[in-house]
């Protein structure tokens, strides 16, 4: 009996305190949600806590709890996420694909998209879910100007037969002419290479490609892309991109720059934020073009979105929504995100603030002259939404890229290949 | 029966909770074209498994399983027997090194990994080594497409290979002495005690690491994932387990995958049982 009696007297102690508990929790009315983020050399964990604080010190209603995918592809985490139904509320940086067909994102309203420059890119069936908050083009050619000067590179080259040669001369100089690298992140150490000379082969002939291979109106095989694949293959085949760089991934090719183990480093504009910072810039000028077409016309790859996106089933999806625009849209958030992560933000009347380093003010110069000149198209294999590949496609074509290169596959095979996967995506 | 169902119960639940019922809803998923971005799901039958066999991915991705689980099952078995018998011996010395053969094991694998990978790359340790012994163009370890698939079994086998050890250890501490001297009275050598003998009575211990290492290849993900996420190249290293969770979470056509799981979990199966089957008839009972 008396144990009957003791046990009933802690169940209701127990429940006493969830009740309290739930009491204290509704009583501050703090709306929570989770906000899925990533690591990279240039956005530490300490980047991503003070841009939150600046959000909730403004809206202290609403509680963060950070969530850091366990590696740069965040989408695929997400995608696993979603599986087991924990989809967190606001996301950075994830393609929507896939999760904006299933129903998995919110839209965003007109209304919520005033204040961005390109309010209508990266729509999937018309509807934008991912805030087109900032433009990164893809790539710079960022160059080692003491390694120039050693191999008797007077200037950087204004056509594609003036990088080959300032490439020739590098390696017959001793120095390895571009920085690569591979392994799982493949995608943005190789990727960007690929994406300058798919600029100046397809995009640049018709900007509206990759829309025509969704109508099944151009394809991979047709000469335009295969000529572009045949390009990143002769690189390799004459040496000037080091196949054994394949082993490395991003972080380390990052690095193998800065460390002049190579002249040239194709990569995409958030490279300044390495190049400026103190902790990292390297001990030589660094120098930029765009890579160079044929013809010597201007091409400029870019990407704008890689803004955030809300969970259409977020619990407080106001919430959730109200933290992902104020986020956007915070000054001090924009401006670290140009020296952080070298981004370009694409919201109206914003201008960088007038610290950024030297590479990112010279980058940035680059790319407004560019859109002036209409000069800018999109970057192969980093689209968003409608504008980029099937579902499962990007990670065929990465895998591509290191065929090509190691010369496993020939162009042509290559682009067989990608028109399969495509058949099979769609 | 009382007791088997107080004492067996929360066992059998946790084997239905965590192993039968997610087989089982795996089976169900490929029987579907489930897509969780492409409703709706309908019922496609065996089209998922007619659809595997003519799928290149999926026979790659069975070829490197099987080159990787033979280099896993081969080369840790053999050279974990040398060091076994080797380190059979007493005294602090042989204790020690036992522990540092097995720490690998315990490591976890994407430490491992991540080690490694910083080992092999070209710029890596073992190529500075090697250009420091002369050799100009050290092999790619992980980013030729022909070598990479090794490079991932012979990481495998370093990290597995202190559980053979140990396994053989405790195989040759259970072959009795008396044995042994008896042979040596009779003038048996050192090579033929070990043939006639102690390798008969390992058989058990042969049976376990052969088997251990065979589940353990044909399951490999974290190391490829890791290491090559399945290139360099398109799938040259891809593993079975490392395709599924690619045309799964990636692709998102987790029907397919799901079809490609149970014949993945046949496999295991066949194989494990036939290995089973044909080394338990080496075993010998004293």
């Amino acid at each position: 009996m008396r144990k009957l009696l003791s046990l009933g007297v802690a169940l209701v102690v127990l429940s006493a305190c969830q009740v309290n508990d739930t009491a204290g929790g509704s009583g501050q009315g703090s709306k929570e949600i989770s906000f899925l983020t990533f690591e990279t050399p240039n956005l530490g964990p300490e980047v991503w806590d003070a841009a939150i604080k600046r959000v909730t010190d403004k809206y202290p209603d609403i509680k963060v709890n950070k969530l850091v995918a366990p590696d740069q592809d965040r989408t695929a985490y997400a995608k696993q996420l979603l599986a087991s139904d924990q989809l967190p509320d606001v996301l950075v940086a994830v393609s929507p694909a896939g999760f904006a067909e299933s129903g998995a994102l919110a839209a965003w309203t007109p209304d919520e998209l005033k204040d961005f420059r390109y309010p209508h890119n990266g729509a999937i069936n018309g509807k934008v879910y991912q805030l087109p908050a900032n433009t990164q083009t893809i790539p710079v050619v960022y160059y080692n100007k003491k390694l120039f000067a050693q191999a008797g590179v007077t200037a950087p080259p204004k056509t594609y037969a003036e990088l080959l040669d300032a490439s020739a001369k590098l390696k017959a100089a001793g120095i390895t002419p571009f920085v690569v690298g591979g392994g799982k992140t493949i995608h943005d150490a190789l990727g960007p290479t690929f994406a300058g000379i798919l600029g100046t082969e397809v995009y640049a002939k018709n900007p509206d490609w990759m829309a025509d291979r969704r109508k099944d109106k151009v394809k991979f095989a047709d000469k335009d892309f295969t000529r572009a694949a045949a390009k990143l293959a002769d690189l390799s085949a004459k040496g000037y991109l080091d196949k054994n760089m394949l082993s490395q991934d991003y972080a380390a090719t990052q690095n193998a720059f800065l460390t002049g183990k190579g002249a040239m480093y194709a990569m995409g504009n958030w490279f300044a934020a390495a190049a400026d910072s103190p902790k990292t810039k390297p001990d030589f000028e660094i120098g930029q073009f765009f890579w160079p077409s044929d013809d010597g016309k201007q091409v400029v790859p870019a990407f704008t979105g890689g803004g955030l996106l809300v969970s259409a089933h977020a619990k407080n999806l106001d919430a959730a929504k109200k933290f992902a625009l104020a986020y956007q849209l915070d000054k001090q958030n924009l401006d670290t995100s140009c020296t952080a992560d070298g981004l370009i933000p694409a919201i109206k009347d914003y201008t960088p603030p007038s610290d950024v380093g030297p590479v990112y003010k010279e980058g940035y110069d680059m790319f407004r002259a560019a859109e002036d000149a209409g000069a800018v198209v999109p970057a192969f294999g980093f689209e968003a939404g409608d504008d980029g590949m099937l579902v499962g496609v990007p990670e065929k074509w990465d895998a591509s890229m290191a065929d090509l290169v190691t010369g496993r596959k020939s162009p042509q095979d290559v682009a067989g290949f990608l028109d399969t996967e495509w058949e099979k995506a769609s | 029966m009382w007791a088997f169902l107080i004492f067996g119960a929360p066992g059998l639940l946790v084997y239905v909770c965590f192993v039968l019922a997610p087989i089982l809803v795996s089976v169900g998923y490929s029987l579907t074209n489930y897509n969780p971005f492409r409703p709706p799901t309908r019922f496609v039958g065996l089209r998922n498994y007619q659809l595997l066999f003519d799928d290149p991915e999926f026979w790659n991705a069975l070829r490197v399983t099987t080159t990787l689980t033979l280099i896993v099952v081969i080369v840790p078995n053999v050279l974990g027997l040398l060091i076994a018998l080797l380190l059979d011996r007493r005294g602090w010395f042989y204790n020690g090194l036992r522990s540092v053969f097995f720490v690998p094991v315990v490591l976890s694998s994407v430490v491992v990994s991540i080690i490694w990978t910083r080992m092999m790359a070209d710029d890596g340790v073992i190529n500075q080594v090697l250009r420091g012994l002369g050799v100009a163009d050290p092999p790619g370890w992980l980013s030729d497409p022909d070598l990479a698939v090794y490079s991932i079994g012979v990481i495998l086998s370093w990290q597995t290979l202190g559980f053979c050890v140990v396994v053989y250890l405790a195989g040759l501490q259970g072959v009795p002495r008396d044995l042994l001297e008896a042979a040596a009275i009779d003038g048996a050598g050192p090579v033929l005690r070990f043939r006639k003998v102690t390798w008969p009575l390992l058989a058990p211990a042969l049976t376990i690491n052969t088997v251990v290492q065979l589940i353990s290849a044909f399951k490999v993900f974290d190391h490829v994932q890791v290491i090559t996420n399945g290139g360099p190249g398109e799938g040259t290293t891809a593993s079975i387990a490392f395709t599924v969770l690619r045309v799964g979470f990636t692709a998102n056509r987790q029907g397919y995958a799901s079809a490609m799981a149970i014949v993945m979990l046949l496999v295991i199966a066949l194989a494990s049982a036939l290995v089973l089957k044909f080394l338990q008839r080496r075993e010998v009972d004293l």
